[in-house]
């Protein structure tokens, strides 16, 4: 159970699509957890990509917004670790 | 997910240019040898030539997660295959920049009858709409609009 393999700063890489990744400027970026143990929608409230409400200090994610851990899709309380690639996904609309 | 067998194979192709499906299809099954099996369905889907609104479209632009969606293709497929006891399966889709008309999505499906075959072709294609990582934008009069949702069946 040694730390060799995990990247430095408790950091996962995040990819943003389509609407998403345009409304926040930027498709990828490492970014280190504030917290030692952090689920997706924990991570998705440290981006605050979206305006906070008046009252409120941080933005719940989105229920139409799902989440891909390591390119599978994944539950949003799934904990995360060091390395993963975090993945916010809009409503899909393919075929 | 099922891990497809050797004997029900599961082709994905994510393509970056025009392709012609009937060709695509008879590679398809020029590979799958001479023992053909009894039934088989395809689906062909084309962009329509207007946006969601009414307007002229220009184009319909594909955005996908590399590597999740051709997994993702692969795991609906074999699932889809497992679950209608289907055999061969072939998802071939567009990315990037489409010109109306142009094909977008072919499925075929090879079965021991019409039921089978028929029916994961169907479903298949409802899956992946909804669960394979491709968004679509609409392009006209020069500016682009994400597409909300999908198509009623």
């Amino acid at each position: 159970m040694g730390h060799q393999a995990a990247p430095p700063d408790n950091q996962v890489r995040v990819r943003l699509f389509a609407a998403l990744r345009e409304q926040a400027g930027w498709g990828e970026r490492e970014i280190r957890l504030d917290t030692g143990s952090a689920s997706a929608a924990d991570l998705w409230r440290q981006l605050a990509l979206e305006a906070a409400p008046p009252g409120s200090t941080a933005v719940d994610l989105p229920p139409t917004i799902r989440v891909a851990i390591n390119q599978a899709f994944a539950t949003a309380d799934t904990p995360l670790r060091p390395g993963d690639e975090v993945a916010f996904l809009p409503p899909i609309t393919g075929g | 997910m099922p891990t497809p067998s050797p004997k029900h194979p599961i082709v994905v192709q994510l393509l970056e240019a025009p392709f012609e499906p009937l060709e695509l299809l008879a590679a398809w099954q020029r590979s799958l040898g001479a023992a053909g099996t009894a039934a088989e369905s395809h689906f062909i889907g084309r962009v329509r030539p207007t946006t969601a609104s009414g307007e002229p479209l220009e184009a319909l632009e594909l955005e996908h997660y590399p590597g999740m969606s051709e997994a993702q293709l692969r795991a609906l497929a074999g699932a889809c295959a497992a679950r209608h006891g289907a055999g061969a399966v072939l998802v071939a889709h567009r990315v990037g920049r489409i010109a109306p008309g142009e094909a977008i999505v072919l499925v075929a499906v090879q079965a021991d009858r019409r039921g089978p075959a028929l029916r994961c072709v169907q479903e298949l294609l409802e899956d992946l709409k909804h669960h394979a990582p491709f968004w679509k934008r609409e392009w006209s009069g020069g500016s682009g609009t994400w597409v909300a949702g999908n198509t009623p069946l």
